[in-house]
């Protein structure tokens, strides 16, 4: 193994990281304002694998730059979501049951409807761009991971500009850290709370498609992506957006580096151990680590 | 009077902030000792260190000698230290009995025979007021009888060193007096308790003995009438209008 | 008897009504009815002991857990691979709770550090963690499966039987922990979990012990299905399907209860039966859609719906 495998691996990991970033936003978006971990997650993910995949069959236009659209009508497949059922659903400081088995059911529908309209047919997108790569002196990048990191940074950096300013974007950071607080400072919660929904679906339909250009799919997809962004989250500190980065990284860093270690057959198991070990040994993510550590010295 | 509790360099910080810095006091057995003090001033952080439902950061809680800093609350109340909370905690999808029940089964230094827990029970609902409630659903009480409840579930553990956490808070004056009256009667019976309070009045009243914090630090402690000319306390009220407003209250004849 | 006692008729009433439909279902194979109609009793009542026993953890004790299949599937394997190295059955299959009694504690231990949801979800990870971990090895037969060795098999009654025993089992269980103290502590965890450890209730050994006692009855019933199927594989015993389908139905029959668990298990195993054959997929829409309909309108599930009906027919009659 020498040091360019290794760089290659590096790389490969921070690409990996922009779109499980991507992915994992939505999910601290709908707990930073619903305090709810959205177990629908991964069937919302689905569907923006297949809305990719029609879109690719209906439209001569690169599926890449169709999958962007998932966002906005992901936006507003969230929003309904919420209007219709999830708002319906008492929300605390702290997630509840029935909120999570909610959820759960949701999720249960959408897979299944994936199996009703869609058959159990593995599927996947394949374009010209599919197998073109880009040689960097020894590090071999495969163009359409490059494409996919681009456009999750660009999305990220959108929310981002969005959430300092704006009046949701406000409103979403104090009902985040203070749900209380920012209720008595006359923060239309109901309203926030949608449109949260709305936004953590959307990404999480956009990072959907866009990983159907990476992988192949079947109305399953989306489960081990559902534990990963967990991981992520709870690395994260749950529901700080920048530890959501940091924690993609570290996620992506293991996984790619672990083929280095862990045979192949178990290489699926790496991210439900992971996220069994984080919540157990870092249940307030890297930040509190860190704060722990300062208190020992 | 022999010494029960003694509490020494308690300290207990929530990230960066200390809500509880280098706390000392005793309690002797058979008083109601009293521990006020502003919002934030760390009473309820004290009182659920002692309680068992809070880790301390550092210090020592001795109960008659027994070092039980760190101890879980499961292991706390067995040794005859229970609380009450702040905020009713009842367990809402059971009947009062069965909430008063739980803390019997097993909270009790001794259970008693199977044929007496349902009297025990009862006798229990009766001295808190609860008679009648007993099949209610605890979730249907209203604030004044949750009140009772937390009391009465606390009481079923047969506790030595009750810890009780603004029991009168939300009430209205007869529902006060009353409550402080079950007080002075367990005290009579022999059980020790240890009374936050914001209510100046019924502290004054009720308490043998009267610690008074401010920003996690003891600032005062003695008897009612020593609490009430204490130069540092006095300037702690005057300080603040809330407190102003209270040390006022305390001027108005009973 | 805990709490102020539900009166006596009525509780004899539901003696008669239980000893009865014992005696029916003993009598069942007696009366000649369709081989496929004992299959599906059968399969009833394995549904209806996992019922009882997720709705012990997850139902009485609040504790939500997507991770059953695991005992189910350490029970099934553990009886099966007993059966084909020689044991009879009947030390086997009770060997096979023991196993996930067993393993439910090495999952507890730490999980049961985790509070309500995030147990749920580390309970997802444990699961699929387990079964990649279980396709993988030598003794499972890998992702092929084991098949059990046909000598010494039971006549489908004997199963019946077998399956029969095992829910009433769980039912009896199920009865006698929900009127004990121990039922009383596990439902003050489900309302409060702090405020019940304040009052002397130690949380985390009762959740480990109605952890074994669920799995030890999940894993009799994994048993007895694999000796019933004969054939067992990883992706099928410890899927997390497996997991889906034995949390809803306990939650659509209505939690917490001894009747929800049972009508929840019932209603699936009938629905699957006829669905499955035309809409392999179509019964877990449906549940899924269930579930979501019982979250928003009735938390208390077809049980408690069945209660609200009934109450109002009663109060609306003359």
């Amino acid at each position: 193994m020498g040091l360019d495998d290794l760089l290659n691996l590096f790389v490969a990991a921070i690409l990996l990281a922009g779109i499980y970033t991507a992915m994992s936003i939505g999910m601290t978006v709908i707990y930073g304002v619903m305090k709810m971990v959205n177990l629908a997650h991964a069937g919302f993910m689905m569907l923006g694998a297949y809305f990719a995949l029609e879109m690719s069959q209906r439209l001569p236009i690169d599926p890449l730059i169709t999958s962007v659209l998932a966002a906005p009508v992901f936006f507003l497949l969230g929003i309904a979501t919420h209007r219709g059922m999830v708002r319906f659903v008492p929300v605390a400081d702290e997630p509840t049951l029935p909120s999570l088995l909610l959820l759960f059911g949701l999720w249960l529908v959408l897979q299944n409807f994936g199996y009703a309209v869609w058959g159990a047919d593995d599927r996947s997108i394949f374009t010209p761009l599919t197998m073109a790569t880009f040689r960097f002196g020894g590090i071999v990048v495969p163009v359409i991971r490059l494409i996919v990191f681009g456009i999750a940074l660009l999305s990220l950096v959108a929310l981002h500009l969005s959430l300092q300013h704006t009046w949701f974007g406000r409103s979403v950071r104090a009902l985040t850290q203070n749900r209380e607080a920012g209720q008595l400072a006359g923060i239309d919660t109901g309203r926030t709370a949608m449109l949260a929904f709305g936004l953590g679906i959307a990404f999480t339909g956009l990072a959907g498609a866009l990983l159907a250009n990476l992988y192949s799919f079947t109305p399953d997809f989306g489960g081990s992506f559902m534990l990963r962004s967990f991981v992520i989250t709870v690395l994260g500190g749950l529901e700080s957006f920048s530890g959501v980065a940091i924690g993609a990284v570290i996620v992506a860093l293991i996984e790619t580096f672990s083929i280095l270690v862990v045979p192949a057959n178990y290489q699926h198991a790496i991210s439900f151990i992971l996220l069994v070990v984080v919540l157990l040994v870092l249940p307030g993510g890297i930040e509190g680590l860190l704060q722990r550590w300062r208190r020992l010295r | 009077m022999t010494e029960l509790l003694s509490v020494k360099g308690l300290t207990r910080h929530f990230g960066g902030i200390a809500a509880v810095v280098n706390l000392q006091f005793r309690v002797k057995e058979r008083e109601i000792f009293g521990i006020i003090g502003p919002n934030g001033a760390g009473k309820t952080t004290a009182f659920s260190m002692i309680a068992g439902s809070l880790l301390p950061t550092a210090g020592s809680i001795r109960f008659r000698g027994r070092e039980i800093a760190g101890w879980p609350s499961q292991r706390v109340v067995h040794l005859g230290i229970c609380r009450t909370h702040q905020v009713p905690r009842p367990f809402t999808g059971m009947t009062v009995y069965e909430n008063v029940e739980v803390g019997m089964r097993f909270g009790g230094r001794r259970t008693p025979p199977r044929g007496e827990v349902a009297d025990e029970i009862e006798r229990i609902l009766e001295f808190t007021g609860l008679s009648g409630w007993g099949a209610s659903s605890a979730g249907s009480l209203p604030t004044g009888n949750r009140k009772r409840l937390e009391l009465a579930r606390a009481l079923a553990t047969d506790p030595v060193v009750l810890l009780c956490d603004e029991i009168c808070g939300g009430l209205n004056p007869t529902e006060t007096a009353d409550i402080l009256s079950l007080l002075r009667r367990l005290r009579d019976s022999g059980i020790t308790i240890l009374y936050i309070e914001h209510d100046m009045r019924a502290v004054m009243r009720t308490c043998d003995r009267i610690m008074v914090l401010n920003y996690g630090q003891k600032l005062a402690e003695g008897t009612p009438e020593e609490i009430q000319d204490d130069e540092g306390v006095i300037e702690a009220y005057l300080g603040r209008r809330s407190w102003m407003g209270r040390a006022e209250q305390l001027e108005e004849p009973p | 008897m805990s709490a102020a006692p539900a009166s006596r008729a009525t509780s004899r009433t539901a003696y008669a009504v239980a000893a009865l439909a014992l005696l029916a279902f003993l009598a069942v194979p007696w009366v000649g009815i369709s081989n496929n109609a004992i299959r599906l009793l059968l399969t009833t009542f394995l549904w209806v002991t996992t019922s009882l026993a997720w709705n012990l953890l997850g139902g009485v004790t609040g504790q939500v857990s997507f991770g059953f299949a695991v005992f189910y599937g350490l029970g099934a394997y553990t009886a099966g691979l007993s059966i084909n190295g020689g044991i009879t059955p009947y030390a086997a299959i009770p060997a096979g709770g023991a196993v996930a009694a067993f393993g439910s504690l090495l999952i507890g231990l730490p999980t049961f550090r985790l509070r309500g949801p995030y147990f749920a979800i580390a309970t997802i990870g444990v699961n699929e963690a387990v079964r990649i971990v279980m396709s993988n090895l030598d003794i499972t037969g890998g992702a092929s499966g084991v098949r059990l060795l046909q000598a010494g098999r039971f006549s489908q009654a004997e199963h019946y039987y077998a399956a029969l025993g095992v829910a009433s089992l769980a039912f009896l269980v199920s009865w006698r922990v929900m009127h004990s103290p121990f039922g009383l502590a596990l439902r003050a965890i489900r309302e409060d979990q702090d405020a019940a450890a304040d009052v002397g209730v130690h949380p985390f050994r009762l959740k480990l012990a109605v952890h074994a006692l669920a799995a030890c009855l999940t894993g009799v019933a994994g048993g007895v299905f694999a000796h019933y199927t004969a054939y067992i594989h990883p992706d099928g015993v410890f899927s997390f399907s497996t997991s889906t389908s034995i949390l809803l139905m306990p939650v659509i029959g209505g939690l917490g209860t001894l009747s929800g668990p049972v009508i929840g298990a019932a209603v699936y195993s009938i629905v699957q039966e006829e669905m499955v054959v035309h809409f392999p997929q179509f019964h877990l829409l449906l549940y899924g859609a269930l579930l979501i309909l019982i979250m928003l309108f009735e938390p208390g599930g077809l049980a408690g719906l069945w209660r609200r009906l009934a109450r109002r027919l009663r109060g609306g009659g003359p």
